[in-house]
């Protein structure tokens, strides 16, 4: 093994012998371009519509639930497909995205999820992995269509318009945090909610601290 | 006051009587449906729901209230209940929205429970979104306040 | 509690002017009235108006109007609940266009079926409405009168109006819309059990560990019911809820297992649900060698079409449709085989090792199971068949009329069960079970009724296709509609019913509270008192029967059906309508009037009217006895000691209803199982006393086609139905604008694909087209119900699309009850 890379290391050392370096330059460039551009494309196919929704799970689960959303259908007709929220636009993220996307690959090959019943099984655990992932990026997919600094409150419902500019505006939330469940029906929630009422606005700083130590004082006895 | 308000009575009281007389006579007397039912009607256009999230007043204490606000695509099921991550009582704080009656936290024993009660769960099945449609026909109904100035102004 | 001219006047003026304000007078700056007297409501019981849950509502009443009503938090069947719809039964009574005055089709002063309305005395109308009766009666026979009532009758009215008809007229032709919803679950009741309405009773929801919907859209069409069973599955997680269905609809919001079936195929499901439980050894054989026949049903029945029709041409059995053969329990097993759950799974499409997640459920002896149906069952051709085949599967493992373990049909109007089956409305049928064709039945009517024998004939009328059939063909000349708005309700309006109405030879009246499109193509219209405008009786689902006082006067001339039927009879005497052998058999009654004989017979008149006093009671004021306490204890005889007991009249005006049998004044919740049963034999355990030898019938029936499938031409399967907000086509709840803004249109549900693949939008305008008509509408791609490409939902309640100009007039054979759940009709841009 390890000769072996060392004959190759040798080679590539080695200047020409055959070939000009313009050939070798503009060649290479060439290539380059090609694969590039072939690995581009099939990446963009990766992000088609159709190319997702190709596996029975996606279509009859997901994509069903899409359908009913309004990112499928909405009165300005554009329409969210499923890389524009799941896969980051930005190039290092999207690849970073699509190698770890290899292990759904893998579950489509061994069958993870080949019914109803499997899907709801793992449905949980795949849409905390997404919420995570938008919790961490502040919804950053969410934010690359639905920019805060963009809305025009006065065409928002009045309860929206309020709920955005408290929560949204001076950053104490961010879009998953309420939107969950926007695109996809939700899997049990009971964890969530449950989770989610503690967090509330008027027990913080000091007082979460006095109740947790008063909780941890009355709990060894 | 009372001048004008009984003025406004007699007025729409001959609106009244004359759509009345008016409908005696005609060949339609069917007020939802204006044709024979071998005639197509078209269907006309399909309305969001009324969006503004001002409350409607109630026509009873007892009425559910209507919903103000759109609700598409709101899951409530099993899993989830959209509804409550805003009217629940520990989510009000946080959402602004009023908190589910009393009522609601009641089971069938009349019992109260630490969280809303499962037979309230479904809250559609109560309350309901508004599309500004006009109703086909008026609605009579008189409210008890108005009821009450009635008996008050015969008097 | 009576009002003035001046008061009513009033109250009229300051509706319009509050309603054309939107809503109540403006508050101003002023204090609210505290004085006990102008606070004071008046706060009495009465039964919802709308489904078959049978929900009490309190009433507040003042200056004679409903002024409020919320759920009766004393009543066991809702505590304290009721549905969007309930809410608003304040309202329902209040459309500005109620009518007040008979109208009648007029041309120079005189009727003409091509006339205009006009408004009429209650006296010209019955002159007219007579005149055409007895001519009707004369020419032709007691054979061309008919009468098409409702599970929405009260209790005495239907059985005033069965009595009018079957006793006074002579004719069988009476039948309710009940034909259109409950047909199939009483003919399955029949064959199965031998007695009508469910074992068991709305306690099970609170015993069951498995709830399984076949065909039921329970969270919309009985949503009191669907809070019950939401409170036991949410509260005790161990349990669980199956749905089956043909599309996604808010029941599966709370589904465990979701069984989205092709139409039809439900056959198909219960059979491998059956072969599993015997093949896998989980048969009760105790239960089954000791309470269960085997059946095996005739199959090639046909589709209730009209005869001369190629499909019934080439039905086998179509004059035997109900018959059937013994076989054993080995021979049924036999008959499942083919049914595997990969033959199950071809037919409906539903994954098999979901098929057997169910059939688990049933075949699990410690799982107790609740299986709930209604018009996804009973609308269907093979309606009677499915309600059978649910029944053998808890037959074949035991779990029946005992809490928890409940094959539960439900109903879908508030009286199909206490007016519509029980006083027995239908063509075929008398009060308790009777049935017109058994001579010795007919002789116990006629005793009770203290009428000569033969009085009744023997002839099965025409139900309620038939009826339009017969009006269409002018076999049926004179005919009266009420509590129902049938042109809206019955299939194929454009071929068979709009033209019965309009043919030139027919007289059709309609009694209404409102001008609905049926209204509108009668030749006299009725106006009719409604709910607490009358004293009523409704008997719900779990065999409660119910009483409400009235509460407030009807407006104008408007009255009871009750009174209408009383009033009527009073035009004809016995020397008109009956023939002479059974005037010589009962000589006393020559040149009686009906209303004599019948009504004023020493039974219905027996009770002073002084009984009437703590509340209005217009038809008794009408009369001078108490109507409606004379007609229930008339009525009760034939129940009593026959496995039917009503409680004495008046306990009822006490409770909360009562679940019959009510035998030593106390109610039965399950029956035919030893200890909540008093009709059961000592020592028996279980005794399924509807038959002869106490055995419950378990029939071998196979999967068969639907009358029509999509195919190029029309490749939807077409479903109609109901939504919450809305009862039945919509003629109260239209008139309430809180549940008319909360649904204001009809629409089609569709696939987002298959109207994405016809060019079609979310609120594109579509014309909806099958082989019998067509309706325009709008696309609705999203929203409650979702449903599979291929198959299109539409509900029925809106009077400007009138989707039965598409359905079928299909019916099941066996109970003649339309099948509005499977046509075939294709979509296309309305251009």
């Amino acid at each position: 093994m390890r000769k072996t890379l060392k004959t190759f290391w040798r080679i590539m050392r080695r200047p020409s012998t055959h070939f000009s370096l313009g050939f070798l330059t503009l060649g290479g460039f060439i290539c380059g371009i090609v694969f590039w551009g072939g690995f581009n494309t099939a990446l963009e196919v990766t992000n088609t519509e159709a190319f997702c929704t190709g596996c029975h799970e996606m279509e009859a689960n997901v994509y069903a639930d899409l359908q009913q959303t309004v990112h499928f259908t909405n009165a300005s007709g554009v329409r969210a497909k499923c890389s524009d929220c799941h896969v980051p636009h930005e190039w290092t993220h999207k690849i970073a995205r699509k190698m770890a996307a290899s292990k759904e690959v893998y579950g489509w090959i061994f069958g993870t999820i080949d019914t109803r019943e499997e899907f709801e099984a793992h449905r949980l655990e795949m849409a905390k992995r997404e919420w995570a992932r938008f919790e961490a990026n502040d919804s950053l997919e969410c934010r690359n269509c639905h920019s805060y600094i963009a809305m025009d409150f006065s065409r928002q419902s009045p309860r929206a318009a309020e709920t955005h500019e408290r929560v949204l505006g001076p950053g104490d939330g961010t879009c998953i945090d309420c939107h969950k469940g926007i695109a996809h029906t939700l899997p049990d929630m009971s964890e969530q909610q449950a989770s989610r009422l503690l967090e509330r606005p008027q027990m913080r700083g000091h007082q979460t601290a006095l109740v947790q130590d008063y909780l941890a004082r009355t709990a060894a006895n | 006051m009372r001048f004008p308000r009984t003025s406004i009575q007699i007025i729409t009281l001959c609106g009244v009587l004359a759509a009345g007389v008016a409908v005696a006579q005609q060949a339609t007397i069917s007020s939802l449906r204006p044709t024979p039912p071998t005639q197509d009607e078209t269907p006309p256009p399909m309305r969001p729901a009324i969006d503004a999230s001002l409350r409607e007043v109630r026509n009873y204490p007892e009425q559910p209230p209507v919903i103000p606000h759109d609700i598409e695509g709101y899951e409530v099921s099993a899993n989830f209940n959209k509804c409550l991550s805003c009217h629940a009582r520990a989510a009000t704080g946080r959402s602004q929205a009023p908190m589910v009656s009393v009522t609601h936290y009641v089971d069938r024993h009349q019992q109260v429970l630490a969280q809303v009660s499962p037979r309230r769960y479904f809250c559609t099945q109560c309350h309901v979104t508004q599309t500004d449609d006009e109703p086909l026909v008026t609605n009579t109904f008189i409210d008890i306040d108005t009821l009450i100035g009635m008996s008050q102004d015969s008097e | 509690m009576t009002m003035t001219r001046r008061d009513a006047l009033k109250a009229k003026a300051v509706a319009a002017a509050s309603a054309a304000a939107g809503m109540t007078a403006p508050a101003f700056a002023q204090n609210i009235p505290t004085a006990r007297d102008e606070t004071e409501l008046t706060w009495s019981k009465a039964p919802c108006r709308f489904c078959g849950t049978g929900c009490s509502v309190m009433v507040a009443t003042r200056n004679d109007r409903v002024v409020a009503t919320h759920g009766d938090a004393e009543a066991e069947v809702n505590r304290g609940l009721n549905c969007v719809k309930g809410y608003f039964l304040s309202k329902i009574m209040y459309g500005a266009d109620r009518l007040t005055m008979p109208l009648l089709r007029k041309r120079d002063g005189v009727y003409d079926k091509n006339g205009e309305f006009e408004e009429v005395s209650w006296d010209e109308a019955f002159d007219v409405m007579a005149e055409k009766f007895k001519k009707t009666l004369a020419e032709k026979g007691p054979e061309a009168v008919g009468m098409f009532g409702s599970g929405q009758w009260t209790v005495w009215e239907g059985y005033a109006a069965s009595k009018l008809y079957k006793a006074g007229f002579r004719s069988n032709n009476i039948d309710p819309n009940a034909r259109h919803c409950m047909a199939s679950a009483v003919a399955g009741f029949i064959r199965t059990f031998g007695i009508d309405e469910p074992m068991g009773c709305y306690d099970d929801f609170e015993h069951a560990d498995a709830f399984v919907l076949w065909g039921s859209n329970m969270a919309e069409m009985h949503p009191i019911l669907w809070t019950r069973l939401t409170d036991r599955r949410l509260s005790a997680p161990e349990t669980e809820v199956v749905v089956l269905s043909t599309y996604r609809n808010r029941c599966y919001d709370l589904a465990d297992i979701e069984m989205t079936f092709t139409p039809q195929s439900d056959l198909a499901l219960l059979n491998a649900i059956a072969r599993h439980v015997i093949k896998t050894g989980r048969v009760n054989t105790d239960f089954v060698d000791k309470h269960v026949n085997f059946k095996r049903g005739n199959t090639d029945i046909g589709y209730g079409l009209r005869p001369e029709h190629p499909l019934e041409q080439a039905a086998e059995n179509a004059d035997a449709v109900g018959g059937s053969s013994d076989m054993t329990l080995e021979e049924f097993e036999e008959f499942l085989e083919p049914y595997t759950f990969e033959y199950a799974e071809e037919l409906s499409g539903v994954p098999a090792r979901r098929i057997e997640a169910l059939a688990e459920i049933y075949a699990d002896p410690d799982k107790k199971v609740m299986s709930l149906w209604t018009m996804g069952v009973n609308q269907h051709t093979r309606g009677v068949w499915v309600n059978n085949m649910i029944y053998n599967v808890h037959l074949l493992t035991g779990k029946i009329a005992e809490p928890g373990n409940s094959p539960f049909s439900l109903t879908g109007q508030p009286s199909a069960c206490g007016t519509a089956r029980e006083v027995g409305t239908f063509a075929h049928r008398l009060p308790a079970d009777l049935v017109v064709a058994n001579p010795e039945h007919r002789k116990v009517a006629e005793e009770i009724w203290k009428l000569p024998e033969g009085t009744v004939p023997g002839w099965v009328g025409a139900h309620a296709v038939l009826q339009n059939r017969k009006l269409k063909d002018g076999e049926i000349n004179a005919y009266w509609i009420q509590v129902n708005n049938n042109l809206q309700a019955a299939p194929n309006l454009l071929e068979e019913t709009y033209p019965g109405y309009r043919n030139p030879d027919n007289f059709i009246v309609v009694s209404d509270a409102y001008p609905t499109v049926t209204a509108q193509a009668a030749d006299l219209v009725l106006p009719t008192a409604m709910w607490v405008e009358k004293e009523g009786a409704y008997g719900n689902a779990e065999r409660r029967t119910q009483f409400w006082h009235q509460l407030v006067h009807a407006p104008g001339e408007a009255k009871s059906d009750l009174w209408q039927l009383m009033e009527f009879s009073k035009r004809f005497t016995t020397d008109e309508v009956w023939p002479a052998e059974l005037l010589d058999a009962a000589p006393e009654y020559r040149g009686k009037t009906l209303f004599e004989v019948l009504y004023a017979n020493g039974n219905v008149d027996a009770y002073d009217i002084s009984e009437t006093e703590a509340h209005p009671n217009h038809e008794s004021d009408a009369f001078g006895f108490y109507v409606q306490k004379g007609l229930f204890e008339e009525y009760a005889r034939f129940g009593r000691d026959h496995g039917h007991d009503l409680a004495d009249f008046d306990r009822y005006h006490e409770e909360r209803g009562l679940r019959w049998p009510v035998v030593d004044g106390k109610e039965t919740r399950w029956r035919y199982r030893e200890g909540y049963d008093p009709y059961v034999t000592p020592g028996a355990g279980v005794e399924f006393y509807g038959k002869p030898d106490g055995r419950a019938n378990i029939f071998a029936l196979p999967y068969e086609p639907p009358a029509e499938s999509p195919d190029d031409e029309f490749p939807f399967w077409l479903v109609t139905g109901r939504v919450l907000e809305h009862w039945h086509s919509g003629s109260m709840t239209d008139r309430v604008p809180e549940l008319h803004k909360a649904y204001p249109n009809a629409m089609v549900y569709m696939h987002p694909e298959d109207a994405g693949e016809l060019g079609l939008h979310r609120g594109s305008e579509v014309k909806l087209t099958s082989r019998r008509g067509d309706m325009l509408t709008r696309v609705e791609t999203r929203g409650r119900n979702k449903v599979p490409r291929g198959l299109i939902f539409v509900p029925w309640f809106d009077a400007n699309q009138l989707i039965n100009k598409l359905t079928l007039d299909a019916t099941d054979p066996i109970s003649k009850q339309t099948d509005f759940k499977k046509c075939a009709c294709k979509v296309e841009a309305a251009t």
